[in-house]
């Protein structure tokens, strides 16, 4: 059985993929093991500070569409497991 | 003067290219339409401009991005063209900054000005110079303004000069200096904050001092040093944003509204299916049939008004066969299905061009992730419905190692143009009421082929493995009519071009062996011919897929190795060498193929656009793949899958027939 994923306020550490549509948060840590991917996600703009929305989820729920700095990014679920954030909204 | 076009992916940079230099490259709207540089001369000048792939920063993910960075470390560049896209001006100012360190002058042309406006993103140019001291132009690559001004500008070297401006703080500044006093190069204060970052195409330049230098900023950082460099120009980026970015964020904009829509959680797939279908239906299907007919019509009044000038004139019977039967039969075979090629191509330019791609590529990620291939394969599929060469060259897009080499592999099993006139001209025949429907059927047949493919190849080939995926989604936009036109233009005379070359080629070389013996006799059974002998030894491969022994369509079929068009070529060449069984149509109508049933019809569309891809694609695939054996794998592999499925086809369908 699936466990109803549980949500998160104002003020909660967890992991971007955990947010839901519409949900605001700051980037407090990236934990990418894979250097080249970490890099990847710093040169478009991850960075600690940094506010993301989760704005678009695909159909089949995975990747994600975040907004950030002004633009849109397209990752899985996986990589934004990676990402820590403090939720904003 | 050399100068280098550069910025992020999708930025416009190739439709400046085309309007600084009077081209007309290929555009369209998805992140690495441009995957090699390519060169040109700004309009009224000798100045050598360059059309870099585009990156998001010098730290290239990619392929395509390596060969930018590549470039503008190495080669010899006088001015740099930023194109700085203004609807995401963080991220594009994250290059810039990198680009300002090589050192090297530059001019940012501020591009997209206009959606920026109506967006409510306010740009104080002024402020912008000032801070990065770097001339600065508002441009509209799409509508044409400013360009001018841009190039008096690159004429006139009447240019800010970047005097470096401080980003970092004084610890980090300070290692920089002391590193630039002790390497030798072009670029000494970009190759210091490489050696910093421990980038690891660099380290061959680290020195034991440098090397102390950066370990000692490593301990008082406790930090990745390659986060902390990222961090403190996206700070220092922030702040030129504050100073000079006003924006009226939150608002609902047009591409919101159409992807609520069109990446709704229940309609999407539906959607995307709907137009999938409604592309080759159009394509493939009764319109198709439709043109072809009507072409073929006007190619028969034609080669029977050819042949009737040449006997007038006294031409040898052999010559005028040449022309008529071999020359006039084989490329006009192919040139008939001209106008449902050109329906197709003008189909995946709009596909291209509106944005819709990249969505795509969006929400089946999933689907393909389950494979082993990324959402991003999706951009060469659909390309490769159009051609198999560019389709796969696109592939360079996809980091993944694995999942790329996958995607060059399975990129050809996807039906290409050129399959196209086998598709149109089987169905046609042998299922006329559904012939829209079983044109389409093969479509989905082959995204059922790449998806067993790559189950298979990941099971017992690759290793599995994680990986990501990492896209921008670029805003929907209208296409420009004038850019498609121009698009649909040149793959039109492109297959034309290879019709008047290589068909014609191999359509007189087709007609020698089949009107000559290996005696050098003419004027014999086209069963005594050196063709048929030829074909008699293959006969045996096809046998299973075809329940019968058909000298004329294995040779036929072999020929799809010099162009997949010229298999029609061939079967037309060949049925219009042999006796007619019954009027009508040409090829099914002559003793050689009269034997096609639906199912080995259908059994033999199914070898053609399965089989091993044409010479140009096999080279496209070679070069890709970077090695001649895991090319043969390819090749291998692709016919070994396309005879298994073609036998299975033909046995069952067999069975069906017989039963009704």
């Amino acid at each position: 059985m699936k466990i109803r994923a549980l949500r998160y306020h104002k003020g909660d550490r967890t992991k971007l993929s955990n947010l839901r549509k519409g949900q605001k948060a700051k980037v407090v840590f990236l934990d990418a093991e894979d250097k080249a991917l970490r890099r990847r996600l710093l040169d478009m703009g991850i960075t600690e500070g940094v506010q993301i929305k989760i704005k678009k989820i695909a159909p089949l729920g995975d990747p994600i569409d975040i907004e950030l700095r002004g633009y849109e990014l397209c990752l899985r679920k996986f990589d934004m497991s990676l990402i820590e954030v403090e939720v904003i909204s | 003067m050399r100068v280098a076009l550069i910025g992020n992916q999708n930025s416009g940079k190739t439709t400046l290219f085309n309007l600084l230099t009077g081209t007309n490259q290929k555009v369209g709207n998805w992140p690495g339409v441009t995957i090699e540089k390519k060169l040109g001369v700004i309009r009224g000048t000798d100045f050598e401009i360059v059309d870099l792939p585009g990156v998001y920063s010098l730290s290239p993910y990619s392929v395509e991005e390596e060969i930018s960075r590549k470039f503008l470390f190495e080669e010899q560049i006088d001015l740099i063209l930023n194109i700085v896209d203004s609807t995401s001006m963080e991220r594009s100012l994250y290059l810039t900054t990198q680009l300002l360190e090589l050192g090297i002058p530059m001019i940012i042309a501020l591009n997209m000005k206009d959606i920026a406006d109506k967006r409510g993103i306010h740009i104080d140019l002024k402020t912008l110079e000032e801070r990065l001291d770097t001339t600065i132009l508002s441009i509209s690559a799409l509508k044409k303004t400013n360009v001018f001004n841009l190039i008096q500008y690159i004429k006139m070297g009447d240019y800010r000069k970047n005097l470096y401006h401080h980003i970092y703080d004084h610890e980090l500044e300070d290692a920089i200096e002391s590193i630039k006093l002790l390497t030798h190069t072009k670029h000494p204060q970009f190759l210091a904050v490489k050696l910093i970052e421990e980038d690891p195409v660099f380290v061959g330049f680290h020195t034991d001092e440098t090397k102390k230098i950066v370990d000692g900023l490593a301990k008082d950082y406790l930090r990745d040093m390659e986060q902390v460099i990222a961090d403190e120009r996206y700070r220092y980026i922030e702040n030129i944003r504050d100073e000079a970015v006003t924006a009226n964020r939150d608002q609902m904009t047009w591409t919101d509204r159409l992807d609520n829509i069109l990446l709704h959680r229940v309609f999407a797939i539906p959607i995307f299916m709907i137009i999938m279908f409604g592309i080759y239906y159009l394509a493939a299907g009764p319109i198709g049939a439709f043109t072809a007919q009507l072409v073929g019509k006007y190619m028969s009044s034609f080669s029977d008004w050819t042949r009737s000038m040449l006997v007038d004139f006294g031409a040898s019977p052999w010559s005028v066969s040449l022309v008529v039967d071999g020359m006039i039969a084989g490329v006009g075979a192919i040139l008939n299905f001209l106008p449902q090629l050109a329906i197709l191509f003008l189909l995946i330019s709009l596909l291209e061009t509106t944005g819709y791609m990249a969505r795509i590529a969006f929400f089946l990620d999933r689907i393909f992730q389950k494979v082993g291939l990324s959402g991003k394969s999706l951009i060469p599929f659909i390309i490769g419905s159009g051609c198999s060469i560019p389709a796969i060259m696109s592939a360079r897009t996809i980091n993944d190692e694995t999942e790329k080499r996958m995607t060059i592999m399975l990129t050809p099993f996807i039906p290409c143009s050129a399959k196209l006139p086998i598709i149109t001209l089987f169905a046609g025949y042998f299922f006329k009421n559904n012939s829209g429907l079983v044109s389409a059927s093969l479509y989905f047949f082959a995204i059922g082929v790449i998806f067993l493919s790559a189950f298979i190849m990941k099971k017992f080939w690759f290793k599995g493995k994680h990986s990501s995926f990492i896209l921008e989604l670029p805003d929907y936009k209208i296409p420009n009519i004038k850019f498609i036109l121009f698009d649909v233009f040149e793959k039109v005379k492109a297959f034309i071009q290879q019709a008047g070359s290589i068909i014609l080629l191999a359509s007189i070389i087709v007609w020698f062996l089949i009107s000559f013996s290996w005696t050098l006799q003419y004027g014999i059974d086209p069963n005594q011919s050196i063709l048929a002998s030829i074909g008699k030894v293959l006969g045996w491969i096809f046998y299973p897929m075809l329940g019968t022994y058909s000298w004329g369509a294995a040779v036929s079929a072999i020929q799809g190795l010099v162009a997949k068009e010229q298999i029609i070529a061939s079967m037309a060449i060949i049925a219009g060498h042999s006796e007619t069984t019954s009027e009508g149509m040409l090829i099914f109508g002559s003793s050689v193929f009269s034997f096609f049933t639906p199912a080995s019809a259908y059994a033999f569309m199914v070898f053609n656009l399965f089989s091993a891809p044409c010479f140009g694609s096999i080279g496209a695939m070679n070069k890709e793949l970077g090695s001649t054996k895991r090319m043969w794998q390819a090749v291998i592999f692709q016919t070994g899958i396309a005879w298994v499925l073609a036998v299975l086809v033909y046995q069952i369908g067999h069975l069906i027939e017989v039963i009704l």
